[in-house]
């Protein structure tokens, strides 16, 4: 039944023949994949393999650095339009407010919560006034801090707990309305508590957004992962999908045989 | 001040090195010594033949508004405003310019230009103060006058803009430090959030170096304040308060270097000993706020890393 749901459906990101060199060193080479909408996808590999500049690759974030070259396409569907983000499909900044990013270390601005939140709403979407605190409240409770945080919103975003942090990032990225989320590692210096607490938000925001998410733990990737990529030195060398996810010990076999 | 404050940093590095080289402790021992030595020496100099002032009752007539040593007034209140005034002018021209520079070299300038950028500005810093001063006696002095009209064209204003060149390269290669210590991935975050290079750098990496940018001003200013040859070359050096943009005025420094080597009578004599004491305060309190600040800098400053 789902898979005939997904058959119908378009994909609402798609990445084509995507290579990226840095410096003449390739990194990604000929990598293809789709990501529908209510779907996680996970991408897993060693370390080094590329799964990072795969992600920076979909908001073209590669661009800040000045070596690096990227080719092939990575097709996005808004609203019914679609089109490739190498060329010329929506501004920059329009890409980036429509694909968030959140990275494997939490990247707080040491300013205040609030201001971490609020600034990108003031800055790209001009947001303000009695708007912007009804928002900011909306988004801090989706991710599960506002209880936490609403009585020192004024307080600096560095003295929150890593996990706390990263619940932040996803927020202020939430606070923008993207429809794509790309997640490099968002556990990854997180302890096991506050690990669980990020998976079942994601598991809450699939339904929203189509999310592509990188992962070092097999027993997340199980948890979370509609669907898996194993990367491997710039190159998918397997694709699995909810029926390989079901059997541990088969689950683990393949990814073995992969790495 | 400068010198000695870093040996004695030097100093407590070398202390856990090894014993052979027990003789690069001393010499730095010795150095920190000198230098400490020679500043309490300017120091107490300059409050013994400031003494008279205060003990004769005299400091009223310095502290006055008028300076005719011919007539009796020995006042320095004009070229301390004339100082003030020139350096927070000099300030207000090289602290946007040097923001501006920053930007460029951070978010928006790539390659080639980016590295000629910044070696011109390093270049900046080595040209003697005499060619600034030179070159803007024949450039700028001459359309001043002409253009706007600004008297002899020697003014506040030209010194201004000379003395902001002088200090440009000083405010943007402090800020430039400060700014490569942020963690990139603060760029990477706002790069990642739609913000475009130059709100970046007004909405993030400005704020995040706010203590930076303090202590670039406060440094460029100290510059500024104890520049002496430009304002002597183009500022006109008329004692007088600085009523006008167009007005020649003198700063404290000039007043300094032209009454030494012009007069030597008693009073002017004195009066020059409690410029020069207002001066060695001014700096030894800029250096002492920079040091404070960078301490306090170095305490909340992030890890550096992806
Ligand atoms: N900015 C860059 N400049 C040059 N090389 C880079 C850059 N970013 C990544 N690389 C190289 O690309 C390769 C893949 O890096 P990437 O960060 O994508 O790996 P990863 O799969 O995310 O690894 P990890 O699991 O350790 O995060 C590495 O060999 C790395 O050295
Ligand atoms: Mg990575």
């Amino acid at each position: 039944m789902e898979e005939t749901v997904r058959k119908i459906m378009e994909p609402i990101l798609s990445v084509e023949n995507l290579s990226v060199h840095f410096s003449d060193k390739p990194v990604l080479q000929d990598v293809s994949l789709s990501l529908w909408p209510g779907e996680i996808t996970v991408i897993v590999g060693p370390s080094g393999s590329g799964k990072s500049t795969l992600l920076r690759a979909v908001n073209r974030l590669n661009e800040l650095y000045p070596h690096c070259r990227t080719s092939g396409s990575v097709r996005l569907r808004i609203h019914g339009e679609s089109g490739d983000v190498y060329r010329g499909f929506m501004a920059l900044s329009e890409l980036r407010q429509r694909v968030g990013m959140v990275f494997q270390t939490p990247a707080v601005f040491p300013f205040s919560i609030q201001k971490n939140l609020t600034l990108p709403l003031q800055v790209y979407l001009g947001v303000n006034g009695s708007t912007l605190t009804e928002r900011m409240e909306e988004i801090l409770r989706d991710v599960g801090l506002w209880e936490e945080v609403k009585d020192r919103l004024r307080d600096d975003a560095t003295t929150l707990s890593g996990g706390q942090q990263q619940r932040l990032c996803i927020a202020r990225m939430l606070a923008l309305k993207p429809a794509v989320l790309l997640l490099d590692e968002p556990t990854a210096s997180l302890d096991f508590k506050s690990a669980a607490r990020i998976e079942k938000l994601l598991l809450n925001l699939k339904r929203r957004y189509g999310i592509l998410a990188v992962s070092h733990s097999l027993a997340q990737t199980r948890r979370i992962a509609d669907r898996v990529c194993v990367l491997r030195e710039g190159r998918i060398v397997q694709e699995l999908d909810h029926e390989h996810l079901r059997d541990p010990d088969a689950f683990q076999t393949i990814i073995d045989v992969a790495f | 001040m400068f010198a000695c404050n870093g040996n004695v940093e030097t100093f407590v590095l070398f202390r856990l090195s090894d014993k052979s080289e027990k003789w690069i402790e001393w010499i730095l021992l010795i150095a920190t010594c000198i230098s400490a030595v020679a500043i309490i020496a300017i120091l107490s100099l300059l409050v013994a033949f400031c003494l008279p002032l205060f003990t004769l009752g005299r400091i009223r007539g310095v502290l006055s508004s008028q300076w005719q040593p011919s007539g009796g007034y020995f006042g320095i209140l004009p070229m301390c405003a004339g100082s003030l005034a020139l350096s927070l002018l000099a300030l207000s021209i090289a602290f946007p310019a040097a923001m501006g520079i920053c930007t460029l070299l951070h978010v928006l300038a790539r390659g080639v230009f980016n590295r000629f950028l910044l070696a011109t500005v390093r270049f900046m810093t080595g040209i003697p103060t005499v060619v600034y001063g030179f070159v803007s006696v024949f450039l700028l002095v001459p359309p001043m006058r002409e253009w706007l009209g600004a008297g002899t064209g020697f003014s506040l204003l030209t010194a201004a803009f000379t003395l902001s060149l002088l200090i440009l390269p000083t405010i943007v290669l402090v800020l430039h430090a400060r700014l490569e210590q942020i963690d990139p991935i603060l760029r990477l975050a706002s790069e990642a959030l739609g913000l475009t290079p130059i709100q970046q750098m007004r909405h993030v990496l400005f704020p995040v170096a706010s203590r930076g940018m303090v202590v670039a001003a406060v440094l460029g200013m100290g510059r500024a304040i104890g520049d002496t040859l430009i304002s002597l070359m183009v500022a006109g050096n008329a004692p007088q308060f600085p009523v006008s943009l167009y007005h020649s005025i003198r700063t404290l420094t000039a007043h300094v270097a032209l009454v030494v080597a012009t007069d030597s009578r008693s009073m002017a004599y004195q009066s020059v000993f409690a410029a020069g004491l207002g001066l060695f305060l001014v700096t030894g309190l800029i250096t002492l706020f920079i040091r404070k600040s960078g301490k306090a800098g170095r305490e909340v400053r992030r890890e550096k890393g992806f």
